[in-house]
């Protein structure tokens, strides 16, 4: 790899082609969902985007709960029957899931490539940004994800399916999944962006989707990932990781003690790469397989991204010293140290 | 007078709120919500159905004859999921008529695109939705759609169409070059509560007229709209809320003075 093009670099052009693909590629898969790729893409891409190329797989499992399963139990039919449509998207699911594995968070997903581009926005703007959540912190967020999963993907949508929650209730999480409102208004539609007044229910869930989407918005400029620590997907990926083809394998050393730069650079602030010494994968529960640790480690083949048997890229200190090099001037040029290096002459003028 | 078949969706039957094109349509008063089945049998009603040919077109192009009992002609469970046609075709000699509608039937997947319905030509003149709403959508008051009128499978241009709704609303267009026209469905739901969810469903009619020689073809597209959800949604609202998340994520987000820098 060239001193220009690293992984990271690689990485933005793979996740602004999948944005411009999976937000505006309805203009080629086609308008309706039965002409979208897979209708189970295990990443945020909206079925609310009429011009979108595909949808995540949340969406299906939520409709499938609530009109097939839950009415299944409601009316005493064939609950193998009520099942089988959510085994078919769980299985569409795992075609792709196991090509890719958790990079379809870190290099697919469109929402999660909108909040590294708030990232860097907030980078050049020169906003202080935390250099990683504290432990504490980030193991109390964890189980975030997976109560939402559990919460408002399955259980909500197959209450409302069975009787016991009204039916603005069916789709919970889509109510409330900022990419719903992105990715719409990526695309001129304001439809997404609202208050709906209906009933209480609709308000709650409304006010939700909104002031999460601002939440996230806001601190995405200033911390990695907001929106990814508490995703639903990230957690039905994480169900699926051993399965993924591709891979996070660390070859600990002696020397993995004391060093630690892989956990910094983690943007999910995933300390067991630095201090898990016993497992081989390392693809956590958290990890995107970005291959930002992989990037970070100074030592050789130490931290290594592998597809099956075979390593696609590993850690080695020569690129570790190019890229850290690199990081350095990335981080230097911001708005905020361009504004203070200018010459005191047009800091006179303009004041 | 030869009359237009009409398409009827009778209340009684599935709880819908459909009337007659041309009838009473929409009191002030709100009917009962629909009901979401969309995988039993489903009746409709044709005005003066007497010697039409009706035809269910399914998802995979393949067709079946249905048969008309009093003006009602009922839908069969298909088991195939996606949009159908419902065509009723009469011939007067002189005279054409049909009436097209597509509705969304569930079942198991049918692995088509509803593009090759909506293009698959199925009577001589047609008006065809450009395209119909994707699955699981429907037509609201106050959105723009696009319409193609072909004739034996061409595009016709200059030729006057024109939009009914069961409320009493009736806009005139002509067909462009490409044969397609446009119509902002109108929000003439009587009786609407800002900020309240109004789920009626009222009925509109897209028809046309051509002449081929001294053999007349009039063609109706019959389709159901519901009240613009821009009634009880409020962007600006949502807006504003979107503002104090903003505010409450910089707060969160803030980074004192001794805050590192990301790696």
């Amino acid at each position: 790899m060239n001193n220009s093009i690293n992984l990271s670099v690689l990485r933005k052009i793979v996740q602004l082609g999948a944005f411009i693909f999976f937000v505006y590629g309805g203009l080629i898969t086609g308008y309706y969902l039965d002409d979208k790729i897979s209708g189970a893409l295990p990443a945020l891409s909206c079925a609310y985007d009429f011009q979108g190329s595909d949808l995540c797989t949340l969406i299906p499992i939520q409709h499938q709960m609530d009109h097939r399963l839950g009415e299944a139990i409601a009316k005493g039919g064939n609950l193998l029957m009520g099942v089988m449509p959510t085994l078919i998207t769980l299985g569409t699911f795992l075609l792709f899931f196991v090509v890719l594995n958790k990079a379809f968070c870190g290099w697919i997903c469109p929402l999660g490539t909108f909040q590294e581009i708030l990232q860097i926005i907030g980078q050049k703007l020169g906003l202080q940004r935390h250099e990683s959540l504290s432990r504490d912190l980030v193991t109390r967020i964890r189980p975030a994800k997976w109560f939402i999963l559990l919460l408002l993907v399955f259980a909500f949508p197959l209450l409302t399916g069975i009787g016991m929650l009204n039916h603005d209730l069916g789709d919970p999480f889509c109510r409330i999944c900022p990419s719903r409102i992105l990715t719409t208004l990526a695309t001129g539609e304001t439809t997404q962006l609202y208050l709906d007044t209906a009933n209480t229910t609709t308000i709650v869930m409304s006010l939700l989707g909104d002031f999460i989407f601002g939440l996230m918005i806001a601190l995405a400029l200033t911390v990695r990932q907001p929106f990814c620590r508490i995703c639903p997907m990230l957690a039905l990926h994480a169900v699926f990781r051993k399965i993924g083809l591709l891979r996070l394998i660390k070859n600990g050393t002696p020397r993995c003690d004391r060093c630690g730069l892989c956990a910094k650079a983690c943007p999910m602030d995933i300390h067991e790469i630095h201090t898990d010494m016993e497992s081989r994968n390392v693809t956590f529960e958290d990890c995107t397989l970005c291959g930002r640790c992989v990037e970070f480690c100074p030592d050789k083949d130490v931290l290594q991204l592998k597809y099956t048997l075979l390593p696609v890229f590993s850690s080695s200190p020569q690129y570790f010293k190019r890229r850290k090099k690199r990081q350095t001037q990335w981080e230097k040029g911001n708005l905020i140290a361009w504004y203070k290096k200018r010459p005191m002459s047009a800091k006179t003028e303009s004041s | 007078m030869h009359q237009l078949l009409g398409v009827v969706i009778p209340a009684c039957m599935l709880s819908l709120a459909g009337v007659a094109i041309g009838a009473d349509g929409g009191g002030a008063t709100k009917p009962p919500q629909p009901a979401h089945d969309h995988r039993g049998e489903k009746r409709i009603v044709l005005e003066n159905g007497d010697g039409a040919i009706v035809t269910l077109w399914k998802p995979d192009l393949s067709t079946q004859q249905l048969t008309l009992d009093h003006n009602v002609v009922t839908i069969p469970m298909t088991g195939i999921d996606n949009y159908h046609a419902i065509m009723a075709e009469k011939d007067w000699g002189d005279h054409k008529e049909a009436v097209i509608r597509y509705e969304y039937r569930f079942g198991r997947p049918s692995k088509q695109s509803p593009s090759r319905l909506a293009a698959k030509q199925k009577t001589a003149f047609e008006i065809v939705p450009d395209p119909i709403p994707r699955e699981h959508y429907r037509y609201h008051s106050l959105e723009t759609w696009d319409y193609l009128v072909r004739f034996n499978g061409k595009p016709v241009n200059d030729l006057e169409v024109v939009l009914n709704t069961a409320n009493g609303s009736q806009l005139s267009s002509t067909t462009d070059a490409n044969g397609r026209v446009s119509f902002q469905i109108p929000d003439d739901f009587p009786g609407m509560i800002e900020g309240e969810r109004d789920k009626r469903l009222g009925q509109f009619t897209v028809s046309s007229e051509y002449l081929e020689g001294d053999r007349r073809y009039t063609t109706q597209l019959n389709a159901g709209y519901r009240v613009n959800p821009a009634h009880w949604q409020s962007t600006r609202l949502g807006l504003l809320v979107v503002g104090i998340g903003f505010i409450a994520g910089g707060f969160l987000g803030r980074v004192k003075s001794n805050g590192g820098k990301a790696q």
